[in-house]
């Protein structure tokens, strides 16, 4: 009895202690989170969405109705070369004018706390991850690129309409995902996927701050530079069409910029 | 010293007395000792006491196949088991249900498992002969959708009318009781339908291996008839058999399933994914003029949703004629002849119809045939014919 006393006696602070020590391990002083939101403009001001009150660098008269886009791989870059990836909760994280949760990310990573230069990131998939049927619940599985065009998902979904030469208006898809080429009896996928260094973003990660990082789409650059594009010339769907979905990659270098940073 | 004892009370938790004084400090840490080591023991009891007091149940398993979505519309308040799925398929068939001494309909009256749960000739004229909004949907793969249910996507727990009392949260349960109680349906009341029900034998039984009690309510009814529904799942089409590599496809089906995927045909941006169907709403440009009470805007109240309908499925499409929320279009010819050359426009067109500057992508014959054949290869006979979903031989 007396053995058995002693026994519970020293049990019950290792207990207490066992368990002070986890939570202490769960509330590292070191690491931080961080928390993306996706804001979407044309010409610097949000925009209205159903509205055609917009004009391309192509002098296309448009509206915006709805978009949904995918970035991955994101990266944050601290002064001293080292890079944390995003990849605990997700790799891939998906965008939706319709989900107005996927405005707001609340990374689950922990970030080490420090001064960061930058934030990188994939707009779309790469070729080697965009693999069909990884996602099978919607809204992602909707995002499913045809397999006989390279399979795996869109990377953006941006549809709207725009006043053609006729004064009709037209529906246009900016859908961009793996483009394929048919050069006589041989077939090549081209991954129209693409790196974003996001000017701009550095900030400073604090012990106990979540820093709010505002990552703006800004539409109309899809359009413009280096390659003006006209709904006119290319229609309202390209998916089939390699050399419009590469102006539009091509374009996408200066599409995303960095609101706040609170 | 005033010290804590843990007792143990009938119910098997644990209650703090405060009132008992102990002069040893061992014994002390004895009991708290003992305590806590109880405690795990002690929940898991209290679990095991409560399935005691209520029905032991079955749970149905469904069983998602290859690459479906693996998150299931069930709500919380009535999970899957296989008394309530037996019971439910009984209810489905049974045409007393309506609780009308004079008449007889079921749910299978409108949707026929031959018609893929639908129809087969469009419109409904239920028991007072009032006509449906709308053209019977099908039953099936409902339990993979939670965008909203019927052509405008109003039964959705995000309506908040399905929150009020005697609804029951926006889901297959109160279809049931849609059908039940509307004018153009059965047009009878809950309560009939409920004492009908009491009052043969064969059920008390059953609602009491599947909720716990031989009182018929209404919403048990609903309950049981929404499992079974959720059990109607079509997997085994001649595509899906593609997909396995169990089975190839015509040279024509083939490149009907490339123009289905491209913006040939470009059918799969609304009827895409393996489900067929988006499960999203659009104005597919079949008119310029929009006077339907019912459509998708009468419900989201957006402007963008005026003439807006729901992408059903295509699975099962031979099966499942006429076409369109009005049936409007007898054979699937039809269909493909107005998404070639027949898109009408209107300021409320759906964006995803990019071929509306040119009234629709323009296919050729072939095009078109080929586009047929890869749509017949969407039916699954097995489904149309599998006995689980049949009506009982048992019943009258």
């Amino acid at each position: 009895m007396k053995k058995l006393c002693t026994f519970l006696l020293f049990l019950f602070p290792v207990i207490f202690l066992s368990c002070h020590k986890k939570e202490a391990a769960t509330n590292s002083t070191s690491t931080g989170n961080v928390t993306l939101t996706f804001a979407h403009c044309i010409n610097g001001s949000p925009v209205q969405l159903d509205t055609m009150i917009y004009t391309n660098a192509a002098g296309n008269l448009y509206e915006v109705d709805d978009f949904k886009y995918f970035i991955s791989d994101v990266q944050f870059h601290k002064s001293d070369g080292s890079v944390t990836n995003i990849n605990s909760c997700t790799w891939c994280y998906y965008v939706d004018n319709t989900i107005p949760s996927t405005l707001t990310w609340d990374i689950c990573d922990k970030l080490p706390l420090g001064i960061y230069d930058s934030i990188s990131f994939r707009f779309g998939i790469i070729s080697s991850k965009n693999l069909s049927n990884m996602f099978v619940n919607p809204p992602e599985s909707a995002m499913a690129w045809p397999p006989m065009l390279g399979g795996g998902y869109h990377y953006m979904q941006l549809d709207g309409k725009w006043k053609d030469s006729v004064n009709n208006i037209d529906n246009f898809g900016t859908h961009l995902g793996i483009g394929r080429v048919i050069y006589g009896s041989d077939t090549i996928f081209v991954d129209n996927s693409f790196h974003v260094n996001l000017p701009g973003s550095g900030f400073t990660l604090s012990a106990g701050a979540t820093p709010v990082i505002q990552i703006i789409m800004n539409i109309d650059k899809w359009y413009s530079n280096p390659y003006v594009f006209d709904f006119n010339y290319y229609g309202g769907y390209i998916m089939m069409n390699q050399d419009a979905m590469h102006k539009i990659s091509a374009n996408g270098w200066d599409v995303f910029t960095v609101g706040y940073i609170h | 010293m005033q010290c804590i004892r843990f007792q143990l009370t009938d119910g098997m938790s644990l209650r703090l007395d405060t009132s008992i004084n102990y002069m040893n400090i061992s014994r002390f840490l004895l009991i708290i000792a003992v305590g806590a080591m109880m405690l795990p023991v002690s929940c898991k009891k209290e679990v095991a006491t409560q399935s005691s007091n209520t029905v032991k149940t079955t749970p149905y398993i469904i069983s998602i196949p290859k690459f479906f979505p693996t998150i299931l519309n069930i709500p919380a308040d009535n999970p899957m088991t296989v008394e309530g799925v037996t019971l439910g398929r009984y209810l489905y068939y049974d045409g007393r249900i309506c609780g009308k001494k004079d008449t007889l309909m079921s749910c299978s009256t409108c949707h026929q498992q031959r018609y893929s749960f639908m129809n087969g000739v469009g419109y409904a004229y239920g028991t007072t002969g009032v006509k449906t909004s709308h053209i019977v949907l099908p039953h099936v793969n409902l339990v993979f959708n939670s965008n909203g249910y019927l052509w405008n996507g109003s039964v959705t727990p995000d309506n908040p009318f399905y929150h009020t009392p005697g609804t029951y949260g926006g889901n297959i349960e109160d279809i049931v009781w849609i059908a039940m109680t509307d004018v153009s349906e059965f047009a009878s009341d809950t309560t009939k339908s409920k004492e009908a029900i009491q009052a043969i034998s064969i059920y008390p039984p059953m609602f009491k291996a599947a909720f716990g009690s031989d009182v018929v309510t209404f919403k048990n009814i609903a309950k049981a008839i929404a499992q079974f529904v959720r059990t109607l799942i079509s997997s085994n089409s001649k595509f899906d058999r593609y997909l396995d590599g169990e089975e190839n496809l015509s040279p024509s089906e083939l490149n009907g399933y490339v123009d289905f995927e491209t913006e040939v045909a470009d059918c799969y941006h609304c009827h895409g994914t393996i489900l067929l169907t988006t499960n999203d709403f659009y104005n597919n440009a079949k008119d310029s003029v929009f006077t339907d009470p019912s459509d998708r805007y009468s419900y989201t109240h957006n402007t963008s949703d005026i003439g807006a309908y729901r992408a059903s499925t295509l699975r099962n499409i031979a099966y499942m004629a006429p076409y369109m929320h009005d049936g409007r279009f007898a054979t699937l010819d039809a269909v493909i002849n107005f998404y070639s050359s027949g898109l009408v426009r209107s300021p409320y067109v759906s964006p995803q119809m990019y071929h509306i500057s040119t009234g629709g992508t323009q296919m050729t014959p072939s095009q078109k045939a080929d586009l047929k054949a890869f749509l017949l290869a969407l039916s699954d006979s097995a489904f149309i014919t599998n006995p689980a979903f049949s009506k009982p031989p048992d019943l009258p």
